[in-house]
């Protein structure tokens, strides 16, 4: 009998489809891999077993009875046990006090500090020697903490151990040493279930994989009996997708520079990244989610004022230390996270695409209502935005109308290059659409350059001249025109070449 | 070679520049004032400083478990009206009543704001705020003029002279050291308790607190709870003192005691900073006061003087968190 058994799991996050039916068996002490794109489901599977969601369908069966968890200790007092991608450690406790939380012995009245601080440093011990556990998390760098974080799951001997991503931020010395444990583990009958977007990881740790696309189970490969190709991983996490994109042709660019960026670095998050735009040009950033992508953009927008690199726009070097400076040179960012940082949701359209003007340029005391009204509405015409008129709150809006705003309210400046983040992220497709066709005649008939982020490769093969895949806050590689295809993405973006 | 690493090491640590303002402040005020250590000074400062130390020790929990109470003040208030209207002097037994009803009302105060900042999920500033007036309004209506009553024994809460059989003690011991040596034993204890840690785990990421198995709205109510008890030591000491009650007495003591706890390191977004160090918060924040009125300041200036030397206090002490910031992000911390 395996020890876990999900069948046609089913989650949808406020009518959107996130899992349509998931399956997974793990059995003790297999290491069964999970696989998929981003937004495949494969995370949200994860944490339903461990009781983050509740699902919306389906059966999980554990030991042979159905299990509901409502929030993740309860399933880690049950025996399963989840390392988070983004970690549930307290950054103001010491790692052994993280290691040992919600699950502290009492000796007396007083918790048994001493025996909490044995079982850290011998947990630790194995995976990383030499990390202090009486240091603070916050302190800490980004694979300590992964590895406190992994400590933390494995202290409460569980008998199913889920890693998400677990190896994202961990260095190969310390990849090598959790391998290590998770065999001496497995040995032990511990099941788990392993997630990474490194190929090379889940060929050498895991023994079957069961594959994510767009949801549901799309394959499985038992490594013992099926042998371990990474190209057919490959294809069954990619899908027969060729065919459907908008076919892009590709133009001759005249070698003009609109933007020229030398060693742009920003703490980890970005790491010595050069390159040239041209004007006229769409050039695309892709890889993995989370490799600086969009810290680069919020870079190039001026909200970092530490970063260091020289940065020239037409050939005038620029210092981008407030998004005030990159607006005035005509850098504009339509950001990913548009409640967030691109609209004031409770306010008008209006206001929406006034306010970069108020808090810019030399206004008159007085604001003209009447030319920024017109102006208003002409766009909101020109980018067929729904809604009754320019006064409703923007945040009864649907997402795509509102994503017309954050890009409507920068026509009126003088676009030199327009940074797009992810700028279809929630819009549905026939808005998507619009939304691209607008700015890809924004760049034929206004001279202007385009830098997207996408976390879709459909959209970056669909609409870029040229792609430069990031990985770990630098660029490693770069494809021109035709190159940009499906396959040489995830190949190079999970770096199998 | 180890002086620089004990510098160095003294200098990471948030608690250093707090002890190091407290130093300087006592040194000008040693100089300005010629009998500043002498047993008579040091007793009548332990005395008139108490107060602010308790309910700055009581703020300094709730801050650390990611909460902020606003009615602190009142709170001690209230519980002062409520024990000067229950006692008689002529019946020394109802001081025992008194007693039992202010444990009791600190108790049900402590658990109101507890409800409303962790289960109800209010903004603890605007809850407690609005609590506050509810305590100031019992107040009122228990004592509407100041007045009310205690009996004889109760004057050694305040000084143990008072009492006869203690005199002898009393010569050397203030009664004032006790309260806050008994505040500080309480804290102690609980430190080291399972509420303890999970206070600074609330405190530090509510989210991942709650993800560990931590009933986080618990917790919260606990640090209210302990707060509570804070200002209910407070106000059987001002009974002691005054024999009377005030429902306006705590007013200006609420802002104080947050003030007293940011400028002893802890941090407002909570999880960081210890409730010892909340006690020198309140000491530099006493010793204005003192400092300028013994520099001979004009009257004028006095309120003015004294704003821009917490000012620099708090901006001392917030250098640490500055520095600290800024080495996660060279060093790649995500979750600062």
């Amino acid at each position: 009998m395996p020890l876990l058994e999900a069948t046609s799991v089913k989650k949808l996050f406020g009518g959107v489809v996130a899992l349509s039916s998931g399956s997974l068996t793990c059995e003790a002490g297999r290491i069964t891999g999970l696989l998929g794109t981003n937004g495949s489901g494969k995370s949200t599977i994860s944490k339903i077993i461990t009781g983050v969601y509740a699902k919306d369908g389906g059966t999980i069966l554990y030991e042979g009875r159905e299990i509901a968890y409502k929030n993740p200790n309860e399933a880690r007092m049950d025996g399963i046990s989840m390392v988070f991608q983004n970690l549930s450690l307290i950054p103001d406790l010491t790692v052994w006090q993280n290691i040992a939380l919600g699950n502290e012995e009492k000796k007396g009245l007083f918790l048994n500090n001493a025996s909490a601080v044995r079982q850290a440093e011998e947990i630790i011990g194995e995976l990383l020697p030499g990390l202090d556990v009486n240091r603070r998390v916050c302190e800490l760098n980004p694979g300590e903490q992964q590895i406190t974080e992994i400590a933390k799951a494995i202290s409460v001997k569980p008998k199913l151990l889920i890693f998400d991503e677990p190896t994202a931020a961990l260095e190969q010395e310390e990849v090598k040493s959790l391998f290590a444990y998770m065999r001496k583990l497995a040995k032990e009958g511990v099941a788990m279930i392993f997630t990474s977007h490194r190929l090379w990881e889940v060929l050498e740790i895991c023994d079957d994989i069961v594959v994510f696309r767009n949801g549901e189970n799309v394959g499985a490969m038992d490594f013992s009996r099926d042998g371990r190709d990474p190209e057919a991983i490959v294809r069954m996490i990619t899908g027969e997708t060729e065919g459907i994109h908008t076919a892009k042709e590709y133009h001759d660019i005249p070698d003009e520079p609109a933007l020229t960026v030398q060693g742009l670095t920003y703490g980890k998050y970005l790491q010595d990244i050069s390159f040239r735009l041209r004007k006229g040009e769409v050039l695309g950033i892709g890889g993995l989610a989370g490799q600086g992508q969009n810290e680069l953009m919020l870079a190039l927008a001026g909200s970092y004022p530490e970063v260091s690199g020289s940065v020239e726009i037409g050939g005038k070097r620029v210092r981008l230390n407030r998004p005030s400076n990159a607006v005035r040179s005509g850098v504009l960012l339509v950001p990913g996270d548009r409640q967030k940082e691109g609209l004031f949701a409770r306010n008008s359209i209006y206001y929406n695409m006034i306010y970069p003007k108020l808090g810019l340029k030399k206004q008159p005391f007085f604001t003209p209502e009447k030319q920024y009204r017109a102006e208003a509405e002409e766009i909101c015409r020109a980018l067929s935005v729904r809604a009754k008129d320019i006064d409703v709150d923007i945040d009864t809006l649907s997402g795509g109308n509102q994503q017309k705003i954050v890009v409507g309210k920068w026509l009126p400046f003088d676009i030199k290059v327009l940074l797009l983040a992810d700028p279809a992220k929630g819009v549905d497709v026939g808005a998507k659409r619009d939304l691209y066709e607008f700015i890809m005649n924004l760049v034929r008939e206004k001279d202007m350059s385009v830098i997207l982020y996408a976390s879709d490769s459909d959209e970056l093969i669909s609409y870029c001249d040229r792609l430069l895949i990031m990985y770990e806050g630098q660029v490693v590689s770069q494809l021109t025109g035709p190159e940009i295809t499906e396959d040489n993405i995830v190949a190079r973006s999970m770096r199998v070449e | 070679m180890n002086d620089k690493k004990l510098i160095k090491r003294l200098a990471s640590r948030a608690e250093t520049s707090t002890v190091l303002i407290l130093v300087v402040m006592i040194a000008i005020i040693a100089c300005l004032q010629n009998n500043f250590f002498t047993v008579r000074t040091m007793l009548s400062y332990i005395n008139s400083f108490t107060p602010l130390i308790l309910l700055a020790m009581g703020q300094a929990v709730v801050i650390i478990a990611g909460g902020l109470d606003m009615s602190c003040g009142t709170t001690m208030a209230l519980l002062l009206c409520i024990m000067t209207r229950i006692m008689d002097p002529e019946r020394p037994v109802t001081g025992l009543y008194a007693l039992v009803a202010g444990l009791a009302a600190a108790a049900v105060i402590g658990a109101v704001n507890g409800f409303a900042v962790g289960y109800l999920r209010l903004p603890a500033v605007i809850a407690t705020y609005a609590t506050s007036y509810i305590w100031l309004g019992i107040a009122l209506f228990v004592t509407p003029t100041p007045g009310g009553k205690v009996v004889d024994w109760f004057r050694g809460f305040y000084d143990l002279k008072n009492i006869p059989s203690l005199a002898g003690i009393g010569q050397f011991v203030p009664s004032a050291l006790l309260w806050v040596l008994l505040a500080c034993a309480i804290w102690w204890v609980v430190r080291r308790t399972k509420t303890g840690r999970y206070i600074y785990a609330v405190g530090s990421h509510n989210d991942n607190a709650y993800d560990s198995g931590i009933n986080t709205a618990k917790i919260q109510t606990a640090a209210y709870l302990l707060n509570a008890l804070f200002c209910f030591f407070v106000a059987v000491y001002y009974a002691g003192q005054n024999g009377a009650g005030n429902a306006n007495l705590g007013d200006s003591l609420t802002l104080q005691a947050v003030a007293s706890a940011v400028v002893g390191g802890v941090a407002m977004s909570g999880g960081k900073g210890s409730v010892f160090m909340a006690i020198a918060g309140a000491l530099i924040m006493s010793l204005v006061g003192r400092i300028i009125y013994f520099a001979n300041i004009p009257n004028a200036y006095q309120t003015f003087v004294s704003g821009i030397i917490i000012i620099a206090a708090i901006a001392t002490s917030s250098v640490y968190s500055f520095q600290q910031r800024r080495a996660q992000l060279k060093g790649g911390v995500r979750n600062g």
